[in-house]
């Protein structure tokens, strides 16, 4: 743009400025006739330039002031906005975006336009443009131009552009007015619209504008478009300057005052008008109207094409959007006229179109309707406060189930199908109904008729196909059906056949056993069932039958026949070409042979058989055909097995109960007890749900006919997720107690099945039991038979079915209390995903693939929608049963595509396994310190012994447990141990305030009175004082940071040397009698020192050694039989696998040896010589005895501090008790001088560990609540008066159910062995029975059970497992007693070292004897060396004494229990004695141990010992000596029988006899055998290897005795020899 | 065969109208996750703020996951708890948060929210205690419709959590 031009048009602004101001201010009132006038005029033109601008535009003169009017609005408004200084602001603000790109074309245009203007412009720019400038009022331009030259130059510089954009715009924007006729409020101002409506309509150039119009048409559009971009502008200076010529000139007129007439001024035209159908004409033009008619196909689809629809080609289309008919066909002819209008359609000729985006139901919650539909996810639920009550599992995500559930169990009755009072007459129509049920069940079904009619239907196809006219089919497919069909009808030939055979079994067995019943009844005279069978014969037409049974064979015949040609025609087939292959072979042979011959006539010295290559095809032997007449005959004959013959009757078994049953009184009388038997019982239902009784139901007695109706409904209110529902079947004979027949268990309903829909179902039971009756009764598990001479035999077991209904109930509202899913284990619940499905037809649909499928038909689900997919392959899949069926259902379906690894992989990771196993506690690994960073740092037998473990659950090893039967009951044990382990684990992390919060108490006044008390005392710095150790709780500890100290003070009584040589005989013994023991005479000894020991010389010098985990620690040696050491011992500690923690060290099963040896020593100086320069000795140690303390009692105990029996073995060579008279002082005398010796001990632990408590927990009972209330009461009042003395009312079984105590006390009988070893000597008796039970090993409960609690077992359970601890050993002792007839309690109380513990009293004639049943000891009441220290409480078997004397030592107390004010007993007057039945069995089975199984063993234990001696020997030749071991072996069991008594002298004479050139120490050791461990340890202990003399030899001799029940005795003598020389 | 350790707290709770509140917390992994060692869900103390208004658990969190694929990234959901003068519990808030992804301390502000419940309800909890509860604990982070449940907000738990990733990067994932 030129600068002059716009000079132009500025200054044309500045004039339409004043003018405007002019106007607004003189012209208000005068103009508006005007106005008004002019307006009517413009609204009649307005449509006309609607319809057509470009006329307008294209119009010469007229529509100059139109445009003039327009670009004075332009102009004026921005300027009207802003300042004036400032640029004109483009009104971008107002225009669309549509706009603006149209804009942009026009600005192009224009620019084009102008540059070819200038151009011209340039040749005739002195002619008109001067003149236009000058044409306005002069002097208004001059100051114009004056007074703003720099804007001038501004704007040229700056908005030359925006300029035009504004006009351009301007322009767009008056069409956009002008095409809506009401003009937008605040577009135009009032005086914007006045000037608009100001300007003349010539009515004349209609016709010219028509012209140009036609001609602009018909001339070149572009140059006519540049034309009308410049020539309005050029014609808008002029028209403009015209009008304000004239406006200028009107002001003036009117500032003059001068009044022209209006005629003047004012033409009177007539009023601008177009006709309607001219409008028509230009609208039509310019307009395009899109029809409504629905548009030919052809024309939305490219050339040539057929409309594809892909819905019909199985593709998924969503649903269209709605849309009415008429819009969418304007639409479609709208979009064919525009340019790329057939890209709009789809392959259907419709309208591309995305599926319907509208949700069918609004998104915004309706606020009041809240309540009504509220989503199952979302429920709430409104839950009072409650007091939080402990739960073991805090489950969050998952919300508490909202109460309780009910399951509803119907138990309609009980039918047995056989029991032991069946008759047998009883067992036949058992039998019947059965089969009768059998019949009725096929007969129902038919199968043979329906395969009969599938034959025929099968053999008419074939036929038809056959008929080639009929089947127009291909001759191939044919072929290849009929092929089909005759397999088909072959197979179904064979199941009909069988089908029938079984029929007619069936009824055959039916009418033998109704024969069988019958010959029965009449046999017996009496019958004992209603049972009736009537058999119904149905004539049946003997020709059709006949005809249809022969028609039928043949039918077979033929097609036998067919096969077999079929078979023939293979096989000769087969037959030819091997026929062939042999000739051909034959052939070859020949030629071979030939050459052959001539080589053998060329060298004839060669003469050999070559041999033929392979071996001789055989030649095949041509088929023979089938024959007609064989086939038949077999057809026949199978005939007649398995089918009716023609003509024979139909028979109909038809069972009934008309039959009348014998009364009593003409029954035998065996038959008579039978059914008063059945009388007496009667039959009850228990129903356990999760293994817990819930209800049971009434006590109906057992029909004559063996059917019990209950008819019980039992709702259970449950709270957890039933795992198992079972039935208790009780039966009561009489009044005598109820036994449990069978457990009959239910299956849990599907969640589906709610009460009234669920069918009645019969479950079946059976139980084991054997039962033998003395009447007609048959018993249960006990053979019987029905024929006379006992053939035959048959064992029914007692079985029957229980006929009941299980299902959930629904509550008040229809809604089944069914627990949610989230307490099943089904894992994670998307509830999203499987919402509608699940919801419609429930979970267990989801397995039910029918009823999915079905669920799919009838909601019409689309099977192509991609929603559906999965589900629809599903159901395809498993509908049509063929293609592979995964048993899973993804629930995270893209999962493994992501994964990084495999599961294989992850699980692989030696790293993460052996984390995982550390954090779930497994025993070897739980005190696993670190775990290396890298796979490859862990080594693969990390998990050895674990896998090792694992795979020897199920499998008995007998490798560490010799005999098998052991190695069961230490698998058993495992078993229960891993139960209890588990029951507890819940309860272990069961906190009290107390085990988390250590709080000091604020003292109180009466602590602080004390405290000041005590500052005022005398100061006494030389008093000890006692001061408490502090307990360290089992944290934080590891190796090395506890020692077991070991305090040895003195021992008493340490058998003294024998000089070898001595044939010194003691006094025999054997007089001894029972009642010196208790009576403790100190008569025997006799002070036999004899001669050989010098006086003065030392007896013994014995010291001691401790060894703990192989560790050992020995003292200083003493001297003398009675040493004093007062010596300190320590000895460090390990915990198994570094585990401190409690549980870990309460079943440390180590035990603390100590040991008591002699120190000799030998002069082993070869020379006499050198004996003046030198001592050359030897030091030997001689085992004398042991004391062997269990770790755990230690643990438990805190510290251990007493005198106790030193274990010496019955044997010991070389020495002898010696009661030397150097130490017999008269405190000896006062002392009860019991046999043995005796050590002092005081043992602890440092630092002091805190044991574990026991459980806190309540255990299930099934005893009475008010005897548990009971129970507790007597406790706490026991404790309250004698808090230390131990009262146990209740325990712990194996089950883990408490169990009052008495229970476990009522005579058991011992062995009969052991009965009629003395059968005259009760006190041997008593004796013998003592050591049989200690015979038993000690295994404590808190090794075997992780120290979790004391579980009492009974005694045939601890018979059974062989292991137990005192309480088991107590009160299996405390039961032979009773059953020997003796009076015997349990004591309850404590003893050293067991602490708590239990022994047995039992009451001779006139005094009290204390067994220990552990060792099989016995005290008298007033032994001072008796280990029972104290006496808590006395347990009967029918009741509990409660020591309430003031002393608790058995040497102060009386025991005689009838004394209520010495003994607190539990039932008295007011609580009298319930009855309560024994846990204990009726009696005790013992089967005699395997004599050979000992003796193999014993031979495994010998050389096992062996070996491992020679192991401990490394450094030196072991040396066995033969003939020493076959003698001691000898000696063995003659110890044995004796029980280690009085034998001693006799062996050893006999042993000088024999060994007299040796120097012989060794000694027997005897133990229970429970594992092979302890028995090592116990031979290691002795330290007999330890002897490195090099001549040494050895003797081991292993002697097992087995008693019954497996328990074993096992002896074994270990010596070493040194020759003398 | 990536492993991720989530070590760290449950600071506490602001900004709920009770006091002595305590939290039960839970974390939920996808079927890909494998948790090596640690505790999935606990409990925490009833803290009753004396000074502030802020209840302090410090309740530690010590997870030790490994992993064969991202999905299923671990999350935490809280219900916090509060216990009034009788000792009796109600629900104060849902929340839930992931534990987040990148390694190193993170300080989590977990929202939370509870049901409403309708006018009676309102009133009841208002006077007597108690309050409405979700029957489903899937709903606090499973995107049911949940628009129709009406909630109010309750307070914040503000948790610290520390992060240790592994060997993510061996599988191509950057963190």
């Amino acid at each position: 743009m030129n600068p002059k031009e716009e000079k132009m048009k500025i200054i044309t602004e500045e004039f339409i400025e004043n003018d405007e101001d002019a106007d607004v201010g003189r012209q208000k009132k005068t103009s508006k006739v005007q106005r008004q006038k002019r307006k009517k005029q413009l609204l009649t033109a307005g449509p006309q330039e609607m319809v057509s601008e470009k006329a307008h535009l294209g119009s010469r003169q007229e529509p100059g002031q139109q445009d003039l009017d327009t670009d004075t609005r332009l102009l004026s408004m921005p300027t009207r906005r802003g300042p004036r200084s400032l640029p004109p602001i483009p009104s971008a603000s107002r225009t669309g975006f549509a706009e603006f790109s149209m804009r942009e074309r026009m600005r192009e245009k224009l620019q084009a336009a102008r540059s070819k203007a200038e151009s011209a412009l340039l040749q005739e720019v002195p002619t008109p443009r001067p003149r236009r400038l000058r044409s306005p009022s002069e002097k208004e331009v001059e100051t114009e131009f004056g007074t703003e030259p720099s804007r001038e130059i501004q704007r040229t510089q700056q908005e030359d552009d925006s300029q035009s954009y504004s006009r351009v715009k301007f322009r767009d924007s008056v069409r956009k007015s002008k095409s809506k006729p009401p003009v937008p409020p605040g577009f135009p101002s009032a005086e914007e619209a006045y000037n608009f409506f100001t300007f003349n309509f010539d009515p004349e150039p209609e016709e010219s504008e028509e012209k140009t119009k036609a001609k602009n048409r018909d001339g070149a559009h572009q140059e006519e478009e540049e034309g009308e971009e410049e020539e309005p502008r050029v014609q808008e200076g002029v028209n403009k300057t015209d009008e304000e010529e004239l406006d200028g000139k009107d002001a003036m007129d009117f500032l003059l005052g001068l009044d022209r007439g209006a005629e003047d001024t004012v033409a009177v035209r007539p009023a601008d008008y177009e006709s309607v159908h001219v409008r028509l004409q230009m609208e039509k033009e310019l307009l395009f109207i899109p029809s409504r008619r629905t548009v030919p196909m052809y024309k939305k689809l490219p050339e040539n094409a057929q409309p594809r629809f892909l819905e019909d080609e199985g593709l998924y289309i969503g649903a269209r959007p709605e849309v009415p008919c008429t819009n969418q066909n304007i639409m479609e002819n709208r979009l064919l006229t525009q340019d790329p209008g057939r890209g709009w359609f789809g392959d259907d000729g419709r309208i591309l179109a995305l599926p319907n985006p509208i949700k069918p139901f609004p998104s915004r919650p309706p606020v009041l309707t809240q309540e009504q539909d509220i989503k199952t996810e979302l429920e709430t639920l409104y839950k009072k406060a409650v007091k939080y009550v402990y739960s073991s599992q805090h489950m969050i995500g998952y919300g508490d189930p909202p109460g309780s559930f009910q399951l509803d169990i119907d138990i309609s009755g009980l039918i047995f199908t056989h029991h032991p009072c069946f008759s047998r007459e009883h067992v036949l129509a058992a039998k019947l109904a059965q089969l009768y049920d059998q019949y009725l069940a096929r007969r129902q079904r038919n199968k043979a008729k329906f395969l009969t009619d599938k034959l025929h239907a099968l053999r008419n196809a074939v036929q038809m196909s056959l008929n080639p006219a009929k089947t127009p089919k291909s001759l191939n497919t044919t072929r290849k059906a009929i092929n089909e069909y005759k397999s088909e009808i072959r197979q179904t030939r064979k199941l009909r056949d069988t089908e029938q055979e079984k029929d007619r079994t069936l009824l055959k067995t039916i009418i033998k056993v109704w024969k069988e019943m019958k010959s029965l009844r009449e046999f017996q005279r009496f019958t004992n069932t209603p049972l009736k069978l009537v058999l119904r014969k149905e004539k049946v037409d003997q020709k059709a039958d006949e005809e249809a049974y022969e028609a039928e064979i043949q039918a077979e015949i033929s097609e036998l026949l067919e096969e077999h040609r079929e078979e023939y025609d293979q096989r000769m087939d087969g037959y030819r070409s091997a026929h062939q292959q042999w000739k051909a072979w034959k052939k070859a042979q020949r030629a071979k042979k030939k050459r052959k011959k001539q080589a053998v006539e060329e060298h004839s010295n060669e003469e050999m058989e070559e041999p033929y290559p392979g071996e001789d095809p055989v030649k095949p032997v041509p088929p023979e055909p089938t024959d007609r007449a064989v086939i038949e005959r077999q057809v026949r004959e199978r005939a007649a097995q398995s089918r009716r013959r023609p003509g024979e009757p139909m028979l109909v078994p038809e069972l009934s109960l008309a039959g009348s049953v014998t009364p009593n009184d003409q029954c035998p009388r065996v038959e008579v007890s039978r059914r008063e038997d059945v009388k007496r019982r009667s039959v009850y239902l228990k129903v356990l749900f999760n293994d817990k009784e819930v209800s049971r139901t009434d006590s109906r007695p057992l029909g004559a006919d063996f059917r019990v109706h209950f008819g019980q409904i039992f709702n259970l209110q449950i709270f957890n997720w039933p795992e198992s529902l079972t039935l208790q079947v009780y039966e009561t004979v009489g009044h005598s107690g109820t036994t449990l027949l069978a457990e009959v268990f239910l299956p849990v309903p599907e969640t589906t099945i709610v009460t009234g829909r669920a069918p009645l179902e019969e479950i079946e039971f059976s139980s084991n039991q054997h039962v033998t009756l003395d009447h007609e009764g048959v018993g249960s598990g006990v053979p019987f038979s029905f024929e006379a001479d006992g053939s035959n035999q048959l064992i029914l077991m007692t079985s029957g079915k229980v006929s009941n209904s299980v299902s959930w109930a629904t509550g008040e509202n229809g809604i089944p209390l069914i627990p949610p899913l989230s307490q099943q284990n089904i894992g994670f619940r998307s509830a999203l995903k499987r919402a509608d499905a699940i919801s419609s037809i429930g979970t267990s649909g989801l397995t039910d693939m029918k009823k999915l499928a079905k669920w799919a038909a009838e909601s019409k689900l689309d099977p192509n929608d991609p929603n559906n997919a999965p589900l629809m392959q599903l159901i395809l899949v498993a509908t049509s049963g063929e293609s592979y069926v995964p048993d899973f259902f993804r629930l995270e379906q893209l999962q493994q595509e992501f994964n990084f690894v495999s599961d294989e992989e992850l699980n692989r990771s030696r790293r993460f396994r052996l984390l995982c196993l550390r954090s779930q506690e497994v025993p070897e690994f739980r005190n696993y310190k670190q775990i290396p960073v890298y796979d490859r740092e862990i080594m693969e037998k990390v998990f050895q012994d674990y896998e090792k473990r694992l795979q020897d659950r199920n499998v008995i090893e007998t490798k560490d447990h010799i005999d098998t039967h052991r190695a069961t009951v230490a698998k058993y044990l495992q078993q229960v141990r891993e139960s209890v382990i588990n029951r507890f684990l819940i309860a272990k992390h069961h906190f009290l305030l107390a085990d988390l919060i250590v709080e000091e108490e604020v003292p109180n006044i009466s602590i602080l009175g004390l405290r000041l008390f005590k500052l005022a005392e005398q100061k006494r710095p030389l008093r000890p004082r006692r001061k408490g150790r502090k307990k360290v709780t089992a944290q934080n500890l590891s190796d090395g940071d506890i020692k077991l100290l070991v305090n040895i003070i003195r021992a008493y009584d340490i058998p003294v040397r024998k000089p070898t040589a001595s044939k010194f005989q003691q006094p025999s013994r054997s007089s001894r009698n029972f009642s010196e023991k208790h009576a403790a005479s100190p008569t025997t000894h006799s002070p036999t020192h004899s001669a050989d020991y010098p006086l003065g010389q030392v007896l013994v010098r014995p010291f001691v050694e401790v060894s703990f985990q192989r560790t050992i620690c020995h003292t200083t040696t003493a001297e003398g039989p009675n040493p004093s050491w007062n010596e300190e011992l320590e000895l460090p500690f390990r915990a198994p696998n570094g585990d401190y923690s409690t549980t870990s060290l309460q079943s440390v099963k180590d035990d603390v040896f100590i040991n008591i040896f002699d120190e000799v020593l030998y002069d082993v100086l070869e020379d006499d010589r050198e004996r003046g320069s030198g001592i050359h000795t030897r030091i030997e140690r001689h085992w004398l005895g042991c004391v062997k303390i269990p770790f755990s009692t230690i643990y438990f105990q805190a510290k251990i501090d007493g005198t106790f029996k030193i274990d010496i073995p019955p044997v010991l060579l070389g020495y002898s008790k010696e009661r030397s008279v150097i130490v017999e002082r008269g405190f000896d005398s006062v002392r009860s001088l019991s046999e043995g010796s005796y050590i002092t001990l005081f043992i602890t632990m440092e630092p002091q560990l805190v044991p574990g408590e026991s459980v806190r927990e309540k255990f299930d009972s099934q005893e009475d609540e008010k005897l548990l209330q009971a129970t507790e009461k007597f406790q706490a009042e026991c404790a309250l008066k004698f808090p230390n003395r131990q009262c146990l009312t209740t325990v712990i079984d194996l089950s883990g159910k408490t169990v009052f105590i008495t229970r476990y006390l009522k005579p058991l009988n011992p062995p009969q062995e052991l009965l009629s070893a003395y059968p005259n000597n009760p006190q041997a008796t008593a004796e013998l029975v003592a050591r049989y039970v200690s015979l038993i090993p000690f295994l404590p409960d808190t090794v075997s059970f992780a120290g979790l609690c004391d579980l009492w077992s009974t005694s045939d359970q601890f018979l059974d497992l062989l292991a137990g601890d005192e309480e088991e050993h107590a009160v299996l002792l405390c039961n032979y007693f009773l059953s020997l007839g003796k009076k015997a309690w349990l004591v309850m109380g404590n003893a050293i070292p067991e602490g708590p513990t239990a022994y047995v009293l039992t009451r001779e004639q006139s005094h009290y004897l204390i067994w220990n049943p552990c060792s099989g000891h016995f005290y008298g009441q007033f032994d001072t060396f008796c280990p029972l220290k104290s006496v808590g409480c006395l347990i009967g078997p029918d009741n509990i004494w409660f020591n309430i004397q003031r002393y608790d030592s058995p040497l102060r107390i009386n025991f005689d229990v009838t004394k209520p004010k010495l003994w607190k007993s539990f039932f008295s007057r007011s609580l009298p004695y319930p009855g309560l039945s024994s846990v204990q069995p009726e009696e005790l089975v013992y089967q005699r141990t395997d004599k050979t199984a000992a003796a193999e063993l014993q031979d495994r234990i010998e050389k096992i010992l062996k070996e491992k001696i020679m192991d401990w020997r490394p450094r030196h030749l072991t040396r066995w000596n033969r003939y020493c071991t076959s003698t001691l072996r000898h000696f063995l069991p003659l110890l044995e029988r004796s029980q280690g008594e009085d034998v001693e002298d006799n062996h050893r004479a006999e042993l000088l006899k024999q060994l007299g050139d040796y120097r012989f120490s060794g000694f027997p050791l005897h133990m229970p055998y429970s594992e092979l461990k302890p028995l090592i340890e116990a031979v290691y202990s002795t330290g007999v290897h330890n002897i490195d003399v090099p001549n040494v030899e050895f003797a081991l001799a292993v002697y097992i005795h087995p008693y019954p029940k497996n328990v074993l005795s096992v002896w074994i003598y270990v010596a070493s020899l040194i020759r003398n020389r | 065969m990536a492993e991720v350790h989530v070590i760290g707290q449950i600071l506490g709770a602001t900004g709920f109208s009770e006091s002595s509140l305590f939290c039960k917390w839970g974390v939920h992994t996808g079927a890909a996750w494998k948790l090596l060692s640690g505790v999935r869900e606990g409990q925490t103390q009833v803290d009753t703020p004396q000074v502030g208004d802020m209840a302090y658990w410090s309740h530690p969190i010590d997870l030790h996951f490994a992993t064969k694929g991202l999905q299923g990234w671990p999350r935490l959901h809280l219900q916090v708890w509060s216990q009034d003068s009788f000792g009796r519990c109600q629900l104060a808030g849902y929340g839930f948060c992931h534990v987040p992804s990148s390694p190193g301390t993170h300080q989590l502000d977990c929202p939370t929210w509870r049901p409403l419940g309708s006018w009676r309800e309102q009133l009841a909890r208002a006077f007597v205690g108690g309050g409405p509860q979700l029957l489903h604990g899937d709903a606090i982070y499973s995107g049911a419709d949940r628009y129709r449940l009406h909630t109010a907000a309750g307070g914040t738990v503000h948790l610290e959590l520390g992060l240790l990733l592994r060997h993510f990067d061996r599988y191509g994932v950057e963190c």
